[in-house]
């Protein structure tokens, strides 16, 4: 059988490239990575300006609960008004 | 062993039961489950045949590795014509019942016919037993569990039923087991429905002998661990799938509105860490449950803390119903979202269609295409949480003129309520799109565009696409098993690559439908999750059966196919907006106002779209009008369907 | 002195329900996928959402071995169980009867008598359980988790107790 027990597959040699206590800024075009200090509630992103609510799944487990809305709002609003200008 | 489970044959209409194996050579083209399951539907039915007529067969099915010591070997699947888009009807479930099905000694039921009077299905150690379900008529999905388990005097019988929406035939009417598992698009609930079929329950105490069981427990050890590792799964194994939510809103990836914006703002009572929350006061801390042999437990459970349900018992609520009864209707109550989620779960209806389509007729109702009094006296206005739990438990019971035309679904109701309706209904091949705005993510706009059962996420959906991985990773994922040298971009605004991605996420989530495992277990939302390279150790140490990455591949591919020839026999055609690989005008015209900077603004290219869709068909081998080429057939070793092995 | 014996220990209000213990038991075991034959069986109450892994308890004064007509059953000290010889058996199930866990089974496909064994030292329930709502301790440790979530209890409501009497104030 074509089952060969030492090789790595993709999945597993992926797995080196988890990284556990930070996360990512959820703008999808940055995607910077952010380590909030533990407990910390709110997260600024300092790539791309956008602002997150933080939740702790575990106290070394941070992830982003939301974006802060007024930052997310003046952000989007700025946006659009440069792309309209254009 | 696994590869000795059986088809069951039964007609409703004659009482006649036939049990037949599956011999190797339909193993090894289609594999088990979902692609059986088709290669079943494009046999045993006719060109155009009606979706609510006897000759309609209903197909329930385990996958190949189903019960076997795999991980997470707990999906169901059914297959039928659906009645809700006249094309491909396909619903995969978690939770307890073709493991069950699998020990009574079956991985697929063919049923045909229609009952004079409701009957279910007894399954049991080899045996199909037709037995009377006048009794269950009327009751609940789990009502009707329940009081199978006491008629036959056996806490460990699994079944899955309908609700009264099925009995109602709602058109998305879904096939439930467990309290909250759902079988839920496509309206195979309907179909059941319409046979007077009320339930299949199963049980058994048969043997499924693993072919190397030291080495299949060992390898099971690290394959969990590989799948429970990832920070994906246990986020979800906290939170459930609502761990989406956080994500897709801050960016700007909610349908909310219907179609009028791509964020919910302000939706804190929402959020997965209020509804954790909830569920911790109401539950207790220790509060997720999983499908047979899971490690990731996504699935909460929690009691209505409040309103007219309060203290009722139910599971999830997932992310679907976070959109369904959250974000499309723009309401922002947990306690909205919890009971929208049990009246559902209680008469088997399929939530995203249910959300989708209210949310449709909320916009139409401020639009002034509907009025008061075709909405039986609701103030059907977006935000309304009353009107839109109202109108829910109206849909299943077919109440009021406009609650009995949604309960069609979304296309027919468009004809009936008429005007420019249509144009404001965001679905393709007729089922409703999931809350989801693919408007700045043009490789997800591919995927429901293109997918068989209609607007979906969980056909071909790259959803990795939106992390931003180097393009290393992308071309070590994408690369394998078949070599790919074409261009790939870490860009989730980008053109560039997307179809081979789409392409080979259909592969993926096909096999993974086939061998009966859930797509959180591969590449879905975590990139560093099994797939093709990891399959053949765990088919072979289970079932015995030698497979390569590519042959796995090359049979899902195949399937694939063959859901899209049933599609053509019932009248696929590439830029129908009722039935083909079409977006809604909106995509293309109406600009996302919300998220992140880089998706403000965004609409889907109609041009690029369109070459997207060629590529796409050239990488599946059909010609530009979405055909198969004769040569693709020969490939795939189609040229001579139907071919009746089983 | 010889080492103190392990023991299983069941936290049902961690269990998800999964029953991945029950396949394991049986693949171990019998090399085989069939709950009927696990040693172990979460029973369940769906409605309510509330699961409960049940398995041999090893008790002291064990029902099954005093009640064995053919003393087929006995205590291996040394495995920290109570185990059965088959040879000695004559499959009258009355263990089966007597246990007040409904912890011995009876295999419907090979008519004998089966229970929990620990895997010989290494249960495979436990091993694959990632919740541990079934995990192996020494019997001396089996209450110390349980008196310190009591302690913890108090705790909190000696300080919940104590914010009201302020607030009162």
């Amino acid at each position: 059988m074509a089952v060969d027990k030492r090789k790595k597959s993709t999945s597993e040699s992926l797995r080196n490239t988890r990284t556990y206590g930070k996360f990512r800024c959820h703008n999808p075009s940055c995607m910077g990575r952010l380590q909030p200090e533990g407990g910390q509630g709110e997260v600024q992103c300092p790539e791309c300006g956008m602002a997150f609510r933080v939740a702790w799944i575990r106290p070394d487990f941070p992830r982003i609960r939301g974006p802060v809305w007024e930052v997310n709002r003046k952000l989007a609003e700025e946006a659009l008004k440069n792309k309209e200008g254009n | 062993m696994a590869l000795n489970r059986k088809i069951g044959y039964v007609d409703l209409t004659t009482g006649e039961v036939d049990v037949q194996p599956i011999p190797l050579e339909a193993r090894k083209k289609y594999l088990g489950g979902r692609g059986l399951d088709a290669y079943l539907l494009y046999n045993h039915t006719k060109k155009g045949c009606d979706p609510l007529g006897p000759d309609n067969v209903l197909l329930i099915s385990g996958g190949l590795l189903t019960a076997t010591c795999a991980s997470a070997t707990a999906r169901t699947h059914v297959m039928a014509k659906s009645p809700l888009t006249g094309m491909l009807g396909s619903a995969n479930m978690g939770g307890f019942f073709a493991p069950e099905m699998a020990w009574a000694g079956f991985h697929h039921l063919v049923i045909r016919g229609k009952a004079k009077k409701p009957v279910y299905l007894y399954v049991h150690d080899g045996t199909i037993e037709i037995r009377d379900a006048k009794h269950l008529w009327g009751l609940s999905t789990t009502d009707t569990q329940w009081a199978i388990r006491e008629e036959l005097g056996d806490e460990e019988v699994k079944s899955c039923v309908i609700g009264q929406a099925g009995e109602n035939l709602v058109r998305f009417a879904n096939v439930m087991t467990g309290v909250k598992n759902a079988a839920g698009r496509t309206g195979m609930g309907c179909v059941m429905g319409s046979k007077n079929l009320k339930a299949v329950a199963a049980r058994g105490t048969m043997d499924i002998n693993i072919a190397h069981p030291v080495e299949a427990l060992e390898y099971n050890k690290g394959f969990i661990d590989q799948i429970t590792s990832a920070k994906v799964n246990q986020t979800q194994g906290t939170l459930g799938t609502p761990f989406i939510w956080g994500a897709t809103n801050s960016w700007g990836g909610l349908r909310t509105r219907n179609f009028q914006l791509n964020q919910l703002e302000y939706a804190d009572d929402i959020e997965p860490e209020r509804l954790d929350e909830i569920a911790t006061e109401t539950i207790g801390p220790h509060h997720m449950t999983g499908c047979f042999g899971c490690q990731v437990h996504c699935r909460a459970q929690y009691r209505i803390p409040s309103g007219p349900h309060a203290g009722k018992y139910d599971e999830g609520p997932e992310y679907t119903s976070q959109g369904a009864f959250g974000a499309e209707p723009e309401c922002r109550s947990a306690e909205t979202v919890l009971t929208g989620n049990h009246l559902v779960d209680q008469y088997g209806m399929d939530n995203l269609e249910v959300g989708s389509l209210i949310a449709w007729a909320m916009e139409l109702y401020e639009l002034g295409i509907i009025n008061k009094k075709q909405t039986g006296g609701l103030d059907l206005r977006f935000g309304n949480d009353e009107a839109l739990l109202e109108m829910t438990e109206r849909i299943a019971f077919r109440k009021g003129w406009l609650a009995n035309a949604l309960a069609d679904g979304g296309i027919p109701a468009s004809e009936k309520i008429g005007k420019n309706s249509f144009d404001y209904l965001i679905q393709v091949k007729g089922m409703s799109n999931l809350h989801s705005d693919e408007r700045a993510t043009p490789a997800l706009a591919l995927n429901i565009a293109t997918a068989s059962r209609g607007s979906d996420h969980l056909r071909s959906r790259p959803a990795i696409d939106l992390y931003h991985l180097p393009e290393a990773v992308l071309r070590k994922i994408y690369s394998s098993p078949i070599p790919y040298e074409g261009p790939l971009s870490s860009e989730h605004t980008s053109y560039e690559g997307k179809p081979w991605q789409v392409f080979w996420q259909e592969n993926c989530y096909m096999a993974v439908d086939c061998l009966g495992i859930c797509k959180y277990h591969t590449v879905f939302l975590g990139a560093t999750l099994p797939n093709f390279e990891d399959w053949p150790k765990v088919i072979y140490y289970n079932t015995g059966l030698e497979m390569t990455p590519e042959e796995i591949w090359e049979a899902a591919e195949r399937c694939n196919m063959l859901e899209r020839m049933f599609n053509l026999r019932e009248g696929l055609a590439r830029t129908d907006l009722k039935k083909g690989d079409m977006l809604n005008h909106r995509y293309f015209d109406e600009p996302c106002l919300r998220g992140a900077p880089g998706v403000v603004g965004l609409t889907i290219d109609r041009k690029k779209f369109k070459q997207m869709v060629d590529e796409f068909y050239t990488h599946k081998g059909l010609d530009k009008t979405g055909k198969p080429k004769a040569a693709t057939l020969k490939r795939l070793g189609l040229a001579k369907e139907p071919s009746h092995l089983v | 002195m010889p080492e103190e014996a392990k023991v299983l220990k069941i936290d049902y209000e961690k269990c998800t329900g999964c029953r991945l213990c029950e396949l394991v038991c049986s693949v171990h075991h019998d090399g085989v996928s069939n709950p009927m034959r696990s040693r172990i069986k979460v029973v369940k109450w769906e409605a309510d959402g509330i699961y409960v892994p049940m398995a041999c308890q090893q008790c002291e004064d064990a029902p099954c071995l005093n009640a064995c007509p053919a003393k087929a059953i006995s205590r291996n000290v040394e495995m920290g169980r109570v185990e059965v010889d088959y040879a000695i058996c004559i499959g009258c199930r009355t263990c089966v009867s007597v246990c007040p866990f409904g912890a011995m089974n009876f295999n419907s496909i090979e008519r004998k008598v089966s229970k929990c064994d620990l895997c010989d030292g290494d249960p495979q329930c436990v091993r694959f359980c990632e919740v541990k709502a079934v995990d192996v301790v020494t019997e001396g440790d089996l209450s110390l988790p349980k008196k310190r979530q009591a302690a913890e209890k108090i705790v909190a409501a000696g300080v919940r107790s104590a914010v009201l009497e302020a607030e009162s104030h």
